[in-house]
């Protein structure tokens, strides 16, 4: 989408990361933490990714639906909206949105062929009824604006835009997606950080380029910083503190 | 037409139709919603908000339903109070110059905000243009409307703008297209505005093609490079060569305007004028030029609805002076626009209130939001309604609207069945109601309808003993 991101309701609604990551009350009874909020909305993100890879959706289909759900936990708690739920739905807004348009039918096919178990099993006629739910959470605000549209002219500007560098920026950029970035920063910031993070690693000094850029440094490293972080302890993120995070929203308080 | 008294605003309401819908929220409201959200211009219509109306809304059977949701989503947006072609279609009445330019200048500057934009609006007609009584003219109905890209690489359907502003290349078949084709129906307004009536009316697609060769003289390589590999070239060609008559047609327009009607009705899509270079024409530079929208003169509100629904109570409250036998002479007005209509119609719309009695204004108390009913109008165009008789030919239908019937716009299943057959007072514009009233002249600035006391003006030309007001606001 064109279009100026400074008069977006994506620019507007742009949260603090406290507010991000609050978990809702009634979540909260059920012995939520933080920590199993965040890992939640990440295995969540993981399950579209999986699930649009298997339709052959884009990447930045993808992107607008992991966007739209972490977007909904905003504001709704995991309890009242069965992430496992929203998440294909979000999915299935997500490709209208943006002009690729998968049938209910089939993202339902798939959703039984990626998951034998019951709790991922739904309905065409969930997904619909949940669609509204989706859109009503979401206030019906629906444009995202994402890192990878600035992502290669900022590497054309910057005169590193060969192939690995390319794979290793977006590669980052997928990453984010993780993560609540979207939700907080400036999706242009998030692009950024992402070649500062490369440019380290690939020992491309391209400090000048950045200096001349006139955005806050601090902002640009401290996202670089998070997403670090999250590489630190991703391995910390194992599939039971994935169950058992689900089974606490399982049980009744 | 769907108002809301909320913290005393009047807003409109714009309902979007779940029933028949199999994919759930329809793509094209999502795409009008993600449109009108990144679109902020004062000649595009703000979308304020969407709401949904609480609980269970009834549906058009009146049994409940399973999905709470349906039929209960409406787009809010500001309240315009008139569109383009109900103004236009008062009766009598005629736009100045400096008026005219004024909204072809904020049309175009609309559209070019649109178009700069990447957005396609697709169906550019007179009763998508409002305008409030502050003079301003803005783009609504972002129905059909959709983001494209420069390269034109997408495959978009044809079957988009209502028929008589709907542009040769898609007429023939093109399904990659650009902001050309909202600038030929911006031409098609320009030469109605200046014209006094739709100049290309077609009943089908190829008589549509054919009237525009009749104008434009028909299409071939030397005019149209690649035309002849459009896909319903081959069926839809002129029998014969026609010469382009736009200049010999309406050699009456001024000078300027028709130079630039010209550059507009170019059948090449790739030689069109686009909106930008459209504003910079000598028309809108030279004088008379465009007047402030705020020196416009106030009228009361009218959509082409309303017009329609004027003239249907005009014709009652004839009736009802026939009775009384008070014929009185008809009077002549010199600010208000005499309210006629066509004689001999046969008025089939009984879901209009329009009993003898029934006061000319508008202000009829306003439904409430989850107004089932004609309440879910948006500006309230009417929908539907037998070919032939209706005012307008049906708008392009896109596949996937938000209500596949007769229409590609939305909630024609809303009215009352009865009223779908609710014609539009054919001809409109046609013989006028016999009461011998001269149009009235409608002086640039000092047409606000005059500033002294209200009691010689609101008189019925009828000379009916019915207290009628114009509501000028």
């Amino acid at each position: 989408m064109a279009s100026n991101f400074w008069t977006s309701t994506h620019y507007k609604e742009l949260k603090d990361p406290e507010e991000v990551n609050v978990v809702h009350p009634l979540d909260a009874q059920r012995g939520i933490s933080v920590e199993d909020f965040r890992l939640i909305k990440l295995h969540m993100s993981n399950y579209i990714s999986k699930l649009a890879q298997h339709i052959k959706i884009r990447q930045r289909v993808i992107a607008t639906a992991v966007t739209y759900m972490r977007r909904v936990y905003t504001r709704k708690s995991l309890t009242e909206y069965e992430p496992r739920l929203v998440a294909p739905t979000c999915l299935y807004l997500a490709c209208k949105a943006e002009e690729s348009v998968v049938h209910a039918k089939l993202l339902v096919f798939y959703m039984k062929k990626l998951y034998a178990d019951e709790k991922f099993r739904y309905e065409i006629k969930d997904i619909l009824e949940m669609e509204m739910k989706v859109l009503e959470a979401l206030n019906f605000y629906l444009v995202v604006f994402h890192p990878y549209r600035s992502l290669p002219e900022f590497l054309q500007d910057s005169g590193i835009n060969d192939t690995s560098m390319t794979h290793l920026t977006w590669g980052l950029v997928n990453d984010t997606y993780r993560m609540d970035l979207i939700l907080i920063h400036p999706p242009f910031l998030i692009t950024l950080a992402c070649i500062y993070i490369a440019s380290v690693h690939k020992e491309k000094d391209i400090r000048t380029w950045f200096e001349e850029l006139s955005v806050d440094m601090n902002i640009v490293k401290n996202i670089a910083m998070e997403i670090l972080d999250f590489y630190e302890n991703h391995r910390l993120f194992t599939e039971e503190r994935v169950h058992a995070a689900f089974n606490k929203l399982a049980t009744n308080p | 037409m769907a108002k809301e008294i909320k913290t005393g605003e009047i807003v409109a309401l714009k309902k979007i139709r779940m029933d028949n819908e199999r994919e759930g929220f329809p793509i094209t409201a999502i795409r009008e919603i993600k449109i009108l959200k990144k679109l902020h211009h004062e000649n595009v219509i703000h979308l304020k908000e969407i709401v949904t109306s609480p609980g269970r809304d009834r549906d058009d059977q009146g049994k409940p339903d399973n999905n709470k949701y349906k039929g209960g989503i409406y787009m809010v947006f500001e309240y315009m109070d008139h569109d383009l072609t109900g103004l236009a279609d008062r009766p009598g009445l005629r736009f100045t110059v400096p008026q005219i330019k004024c909204y072809m200048k904020q049309l175009l500057t609309g559209l070019h905000y649109c178009h700069v934009n990447q957005v396609l609006h697709r169906d550019i007609k007179g009763s998508n243009l409002l305008i409030d009584n502050e003079g301003n003219l803005k783009l609504a109905d972002f129905g059909l409307a959709r983001s494209f890209s420069h390269d034109h690489t997408g495959n978009l359907t044809n079957r988009v703008i209502t028929l008589w502003y709907r542009p040769p290349e898609l007429l023939l078949g093109a399904t990659k297209y650009g902001p050309a084709i909202d600038m030929w129906s911006v031409g098609c307004i320009f030469a109605e505005l200046l014209n006094g009536k739709p100049i290309l009316p077609g009943k089908t697609e190829s008589e549509q093609l054919n009237k525009i060769y009749e104008l434009c003289g028909s299409p071939d390589e030397n005019n149209w490079p690649g035309v002849s590999k459009m896909p319903w070239y081959g069926q839809m060609k002129s029998s014969r060569p026609l010469k382009r008559r736009v200049r010999e047609i309406y050699r009456h327009f001024d000078r300027h305007a028709l130079e630039l009607l010209e550059k507009m009705l170019v059948l090449d899509p790739a030689q069109r004028i686009s909106a930008k270079d459209a504003l910079d024409a000598e028309y809108f530079w030279t004088d008379p030029l465009p007047c402030d929208p705020k020196s416009l003169p106030t009228y009361e509100s009218s959509h082409e609805f309303q017009t329609k629904k004027k003239r249907q109570q005009m014709r009652h409250n004839e009736e009802a002076a026939k009775k009384q036998k008070l014929q009185h002479p008809p009077q002549q007005h010199s600010r208000l626009p005499p309210q006629q209509h066509g004689v001999g119609q046969s008025h089939a719309a009984p879901h209009w209130p329009a009993g003898p009695n029934h006061p000319m204004n508008n202000n009829a108390p306003p439904p409430q939001i989850p107004a089932g009913g004609p309440g879910g109008h948006y500006y309230g165009k009417p929908r539907g309604g037998a070919p032939g008789q209706n005012r307008y030919p049906p708008s392009g239908n896109q596949p996937g609207g938000y209500n596949n019937q007769s229409r590609g716009g939305y909630s024609s299943g809303s009215y009352p069945p009865q009223g779908r057959g609710a014609p539009y007072a054919a001809g409109p514009r046609g013989p006028s109601g016999g009461y011998g009233v001269g149009p009235p002249n409608y002086s640039q600035g000092g047409g606000q309808y005059g500033g002294s006391g209200g009691s010689g003006r609101g008189q019925n030309p009828m000379g009916g003993a019915r207290n009628q007001q114009y509501g000028w606001q």
